[in-house]
């Protein structure tokens, strides 16, 4: 059985957290809060929380009405002493077709809203963020689009006692953040036995499979006013040996911005290789090769091939009939605005990517470790070419 | 094959001569050992699961309730203010072997027990319990028999029984397995790879597979050929016909988790394969084959279950049952139906097309169940009804039944299941059918029936009190694991976030209050077998067969073949057989006459 | 086979306690109909177990198929036709026989019954001997084995072991059941022998027949799934 290699623990992550559910909207019954304490955070989780109240008053309503009938019945025609039972009929077709009817239809209606809410979540939208995640006995890794993984965690179930002492459970649970009010996209691969990806204030789950990717989609909530940040556990749903009950994550929702600074200042400690290899890996290899072989995109793979010269360090010909050598310049342009110069034989079917600075780096110091002629670029040099970009896109909009 | 041998009727059709009960001791504890031992006679072999399925469940509620504790205080870490470690909580776990200093493996014990307390309660406890026991006691009786149709298969069922448990009991003493009650792939076919109990245990599920087979099949064919001369089809009682369905899916169903068992028993020695993802096999296809029994399993569990709840509905109100024929189609309904909603455990782990053609399916299911609690409840109308044991169990039933039946819609609907998938939710509402459902009935009707199995009456409030401490702590326990569940408490953990714990707390203490009741049902038992008065053979005026015979029955049962003339639900008709019309008064007959 | 004349059979002694004549059926029921019916009956229902039990195999069978079409195209192809077809028959050749031991048993043609149960018998061990000598050995030899033990050095798709899985199980399971019903078909010989079958009581061969009937058919499935589908 293999394990992907454990995330690394920041042990000065943040300080344990409440995650006591008071978040509840005021409009809920009292019902609900003593089901779900917590609101569910999209529009899915809502709408499965009322199909979950709508069945309970519909149960409520079954189970009260029978069992008034029974005891009442039961004090009713208790045995009296040679007092014979009234005499009644044993059945009656009409009530009886009645009695199967309405049930019945009503569990259609039921029915139908399930699978409604279900299919929701299976819609993937386009613009979503996308959240790689692996699950492994026992702990989960999670892969933000850029390649970062979260570095934070915590210990489950801390507590600080009277005594100063702390008690806490065993392993480490790791925190990922996400941004407020945003679409995201979970794509989950387990790397041994059956795991499944609980967030139950988002009133979800899936199973993570050793052998396919799966996943769903939601929309993170907003932050509940003058909160900086709010905490949703994760657990894992399938039992998956010693520590499953200590498989658990936490998912801090953040404001936009301030994802966007953990991610680089926070979480991406990664050299930029590695930063480079994951992007690539999550993002560009449907198109892009790195062994020679041409995808949709030219490969990335430095040297001279059938179709021409590629990789960093090599003449590319564009479609104008112009030429360059490619430099980072030169790649980080195609990233961002791949539109403007098209390489000779394709058509220009790259959309543009949004990528950090430490990404865009990362990847062309990736580039450079596939191209025999990549050698001498530095990263100063890549930052510089970064800053060119950003002035040459404000001209564009100037323009446009 | 067409002669009919007059001789051989002359010479065994009446049993005038006077025999004894089934009970006569044959002199000598030795004979009558070997006499138990080899009995095909359908009480003894009854009687003889009846106590093995009660010591089934003794094992798993000890398990059961050992498995609370440690939820009471699950051990964590603990870090002093000098840096030092310990461990607080209530670690219950050094207690079967594990180690004190060692978090990982209380939590692995903590898994063995939850284990052995599933697979305890459903395969040796729950799918024999009621067919195994009184439906062997009593199908014959009830069908005006002698025996089942194959007795020495009966007793080779009982023999595989025993056998089965025996893997599995062996597996437990060795240490018990890790892997649930579901055994899932591929946690499964590696977990404790070098040790064979895991081995044993599945084998036990396999072997105790093949008792259950046996035992359908029987049934069966005592029901469609041993039927009392004038009994038809709707003249069976309602605990026939649920016998006769359950066995229909014993026999249909059972036959899947054989083969699934034995590919799982091939991977896990051989490794061929199948279910290993890591050798390109498929672990969703076990869940498949593992839920196509399963599901229906529950069924096997239920309608005994709801068979005996018939019986002692009617016979205790006093009122024919409501709605015959639907109770009867409604058990044959729910069997076809089981067959068909298996998908509903893996919502989260299946493509979206099944999961909601499953979810159509389930809710399907649940009409024939509804109907049938609506009769059971209209039968209460104008009865005249007695207030004791059975009565409080079959009225503890539907209240609990439905509950449990009702909380399965929100499991049955897609968005809310992929929620309380795999939570505390889905563990209260198995609990409310499985022990709420069949094991209240099966209590209550051992109850009903133990006048006549074993001759002796019992201490009614004794009983009634036991009752309502298995009641009331049942409730306790489980209803709190509801909101558990909706708020996000995932099963087979044996620890918890600070937040769960007063939830847990309340439901460990509840399942203490069980522990009580069933130990006061235990002492009334025990203490009606010793100096219990004699039974009569009608106490509670039941018109079907089995009260027609002695308390206890004679060696064969009846006296004569008994011939079936009133249905067996004509309270208003006709005076019990035993019984006083004084204490069993009929109506105005011209009233009946006109209301039928 | 010699023609046996039913009425060259000598005239039974006088019917002992054992003899089939003399049969007398279980006390529990009202006539020796019914006892028969039930038999009948109960073996049907087990075979339906068996069906299922065999269902699961073949629903195994499909969905590995569907995963990996190529190394279940390939492995048939390892299988050699020419034995599986052997085997098909001296399967059905068995089925008739013990369809007419029954009909034996029937008119009380006790040669006749002996006669066809032992060519039953031998049918059941010539398939053993052929799916031993020309499948089994071989092929586990050369490395075509199932899952992890697969050593075969020239396979052309990387899931041939999960075919070989599958074939091994299907075959085993398959082989097993030959096993038990030629362990019943031993059992109703040897009381053919002592003169226990007869027109009054024949349950047991018919029932054994029946299981083995059961036996052929699914290999009647088993062998185009196997051997023929490409
Ligand atoms: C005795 C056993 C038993 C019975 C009878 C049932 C009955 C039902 N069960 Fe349950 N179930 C289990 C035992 C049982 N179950 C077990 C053991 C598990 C978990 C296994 C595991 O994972 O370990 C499980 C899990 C389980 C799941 C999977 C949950 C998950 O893991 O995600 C689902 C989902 O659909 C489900 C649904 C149902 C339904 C719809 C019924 C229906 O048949 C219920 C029908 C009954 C009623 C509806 C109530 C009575 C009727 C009334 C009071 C009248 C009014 C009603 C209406 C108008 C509708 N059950
Ligand atoms: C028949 C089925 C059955 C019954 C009756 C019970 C009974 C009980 N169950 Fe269990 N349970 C299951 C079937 C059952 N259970 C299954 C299938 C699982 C899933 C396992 C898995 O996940 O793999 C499970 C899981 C399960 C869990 C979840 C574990 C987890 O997920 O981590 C819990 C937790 O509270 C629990 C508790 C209990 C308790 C407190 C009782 C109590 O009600 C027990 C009370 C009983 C006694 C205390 C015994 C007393 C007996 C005598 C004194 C003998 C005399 C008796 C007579 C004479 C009548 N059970
Ligand atoms: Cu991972 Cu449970
Ligand atoms: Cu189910």
């Amino acid at each position: 059985m293999s394990f992907v290699t454990p995330i690394t623990l920041a042990q000065e992550g943040p300080a344990p957290i409440d995650l006591g559910r008071d978040q509840i909207s005021e409009s809920s019954g009292i019902w609900e809060r003593a089901f779900f304490g917590s609101q569910g955070f999209d529009s899915a989780a809502q709408a499965s929380d009322g199909l979950y109240m709508l069945i309970f008053w519909f149960s409520t309503f079954f189970f009260v009405l029978l069992m008034v009938l029974m005891v009442y019945w039961v004090i009713k025609y208790r045995r009296r002493p040679g007092v014979p039972a009234p005499v009644s009929p044993s059945h009656n077709t009409l009530l009886e077709v009645f009695w199967t009817i309405v049930p019945s239809s009503s569990l259609l209606v039921m029915f139908f809203l399930g699978f409604w809410t279900y299919m929701e979540r299976q819609v993937a939208s386009s613009d979503a963020l996308q959240l790689e995640v692996q699950g492994y006995t026992w702990g989960w890794t999670i892969t933000y689009p850029d390649g970062t993984q979260p570095t934070w965690s915590t210990k489950y179930a801390s507590r600080q006692n009277p005594d100063g002492s702390v008690t806490e459970s065993t392993q480490p649970t790791p925190i990922f953040v996400v941004p407020e009010n945003t679409n995201i996209r979970l794509r989950m691969i387990s790397s041994d036995v059956i795991h499944s990806f609980w967030i139950p204030d988002l009133r979800m789950k899936m199973d993570l499979m050793p052998n396919r990717y799966t996943g769903y989609t939601f929309r993170s909530p907003d932050l509940p006013s003058g909160e900086d940040f709010s905490d949703h556990w994760v657990f894992c749903a399938e039992y998956c040996g010693n520590y499953h009950s200590e498989m658990a994550a936490i998912m801090r929702v953040v404001s936009a911005a301030e994802y966007r600074r953990i991610l680089t200042e926070e979480f991406g400690e990664k050299p930029y290789v590695e930063t480079g290899e994951i992007v690539w890996r999550n993002q560009c290899a449907i198109c892009h090769s790195v062994d020679g072989k041409n995808g949709t995109g030219p490969t990335w793979a430095g040297g001279v091939f059938p179709e021409g010269e590629r990789g960093l360090g090599y003449t590319v010909r564009f479609n104008d009939g112009s030429e360059l050598v490619r430099d980072e310049e030169y790649i980080i342009e195609s990233i961002q605005y791949p539109q403007r110069r098209i390489v000779e034989g394709n058509y220009g079917a790259m959309p543009a990517f949004q990528l950090s600075e430490r990404q865009l780096i990362g990847v062309v110091e990736y580039m450079k470790t596939i191209s025999d002629r990549g050698g001498e670029l530095r990263v100063e040099e890549a930052e510089a070419a970064i800053e060119e970009g950003a002035e040459a896109s404000e001209e564009d909009g100037s323009d446009g | 094959m067409t002669t009919i041998d007059s001789q051989h009727d002359l010479a065994h059709g009446g049993h005038d001569h006077h025999e004894g009960s089934y009970l006569t001791s044959r002199g000598s504890i030795i004979a009558d050992i070997v006499n138990w031992a080899t009995t095909v006679d359908h009480k003894k072999i009854g009687v003889m699961y009846l106590f093995a399925v009660l010591f089934m469940f003794f094992l798993g509620g000890v398990a059961a309730l050992a498995l609370r504790i440690e939820l009471l205080d699950p051990p964590r870490l603990q870090v002093l203010a000098d840096g030092t470690q310990a461990i607080t909580g209530l670690n219950i776990t050094p207690a079967l072997g594990a180690d004190p200093e060692d978090l990982a493996q209380n939590n692995l014990y903590y898994n063995r027990l939850f284990s052995a307390h599933g697979v305890i309660m459903t395969f040796m406890f729950l799918v024999p319990s009621i067919p195994a026991s009184l439906g062997n006691f009593f199908l014959p009786l009830l069908l005006g028999a002698k025996d089942v149709a194959f007795p020495r298969l009966n007793l080779l069922s009982w023999y595989i029984y025993i056998a089965g448990s025996i893997f599995g009991l062996a597996s437990l003493l060795f240490g018990g397995v890790d892997t649930g009650w579901t055994f899932y792939t591929p946690y499964s076919t590696t977990t404790d790879a070098e040790h064979w109990r895991t081995l044993s245990m599945i084998m036990a599920a396999f072997v105790l597979g093949f008792s259950s087979i046996l035992t359908g099949l029987n049934f069966i064919v005592t029901v469609h050929k041993l039927r009392a001369p004038g009994m038809g089809w709707f003249d069976m009682p309602l605990f026939v016909w649920a016998v006769y369905a359950t066995s229909i899916i014993q026999v249909l169903a059972t036959p899947v988790i054989g083969v699934t068992l034995l590919l799982l028993l091939i991977e896990r020695v051989l490794k061929v394969g199948i279910f290993d993802p890591g050798m390109g096999g498929d672990p969703v296809l076990y869940q498949h084959f593992f839920w196509f029994y399963s599901h229906p399993v529950v069924y096997v569990m239920i309608l005994p279950a709801m068979g005996v709840i018939s019986e002692m509905l009617s016979v205790h109100a006093r009122k024919p049952i409501f709605g015959y024929r639907a109770i009867a189609f409604s058990s044959i309904g729910i069997a076809a139906v089981s067959f068909m909603v298996w998908g509903h455990h893996m919502f989260t782990s299946m493509g979206e097309l099944a999961a909601t053609l499953f979810s159509a399916l389930t809710f399907l299911v649940a009409i024939p169940t509804a109907i049938k609690v609506f009769n059971w409840i209209a039968t209460l109308y104008k009865g005249s009804i007695a207030i004791n044991t059975p009565m409080l169990y079959t009225l503890g039933f539907l209240f609990l039944f439905s509950i449990g039946g009702l909380t399965g819609l929100p499991l049955g609907a897609l968005a809310t299941d992929l929620h309380l998938h795999d939570s505390y939710f889905v563990v209260a509402h198995f609990h409310y059918v499985m022990m709420g459902g069949t094991v209240i009935a099966f209590v209550g009707a051992i109850h009903h029936y133990w006048p006549k199995m074993f001759g002796r009456m019992y201490d009614e409030r004794w009983a009634q009190a036991s009752f309502w401490l298995v009641f009331i702590g049942f409730n306790v326990t489980f209803f709190t694991q509801f909101f558990l569940g909706t708020q996000g408490m995932p099963r087979r953990y044996a620890g918890y976030a600070d937040e769960f714990q007063l939830l847990h707390q309340i439901s460990t203490y509840g399942s203490w209050l069980i522990g009580l009741g069933f130990l006061g049902h235990l002492l009334t038992f025990v203490t009606s077998l010793v100096v219990g008065p004699k039974a009569p053979p009608n106490p509670w005026g039941g018109l079907t067969l089995e009260w027609e015979a002695e308390s206890p029955p004679v060696e064969h049962n009846f006296h004569q073949e008994p011939v079936v003339r009133h249905g067996p639900y004509d309270f208003d008709r006709v005076v019990p057989p035993h019984c006083d019309e004084k204490d069993f008064p009929l109506p105005d007959q011209d009233e009946v006459a006109r209301v039928h | 086979m010699t023609t046996i004349d039913p009425q060259a059979e000598p005239a039974l002694a006088k019917p002992k306690g054992m003899r089939w004549e003399s049969y007398v059926h279980g006390h529990h029921w009202r006539n020796a109909d019914d006892e028969f019916d039930a038999a009948k009956l109960g073996m049907w229902l087990f075979l339906s177990t068996e069906v299922l039990l065999f269902a699961g195999v073949f629903v195994s069978y499909a969905i590995m198929r569907m995963k990996y079409p190529e190394a279940f195209i390939n492995g048939s192809g390892y299988l050699d036709v020419k034995w599986g077809l052997t085997n098909t028959f001296v399967l059905l050749a068995s089925s008739f026989t013990v369809a007419w031991a029954v009909r034996a048993a029937q008119l009380n043609q006790r040669k006749v019954l002996i006669a066809n149960l032992i060519f039953t018998l031998l049918c059941a061990v010539a398939f053993f001997g052929i799916k031993l000598i020309f499948e089994y050995i071989p092929k586990w030899s050369e490395g075509k084995r199932p899952g992890e033990w697969f050593s075969y050095p020239y396979a052309h798709d990387p899931h041939e072991h999960i075919w070989w899985g599958i074939y091994y199980i299907a075959t085993g399971i398959h082989a097993l059941h030959v096993l038990i019903g030629a362990g019943l078909l031993t059992w109703v010989l040897v009381r053919s022998g002592m003169g226990k079958y007869g027109p009054k009581n024949y349950a047991m061969v018919e029932t054994s027949g029946l299981y083995w009937h059961l036996v052929d058919l699914v290999w009647i499935f088993l062998f185009p799934l196997l051997y023929l589908i490409h």
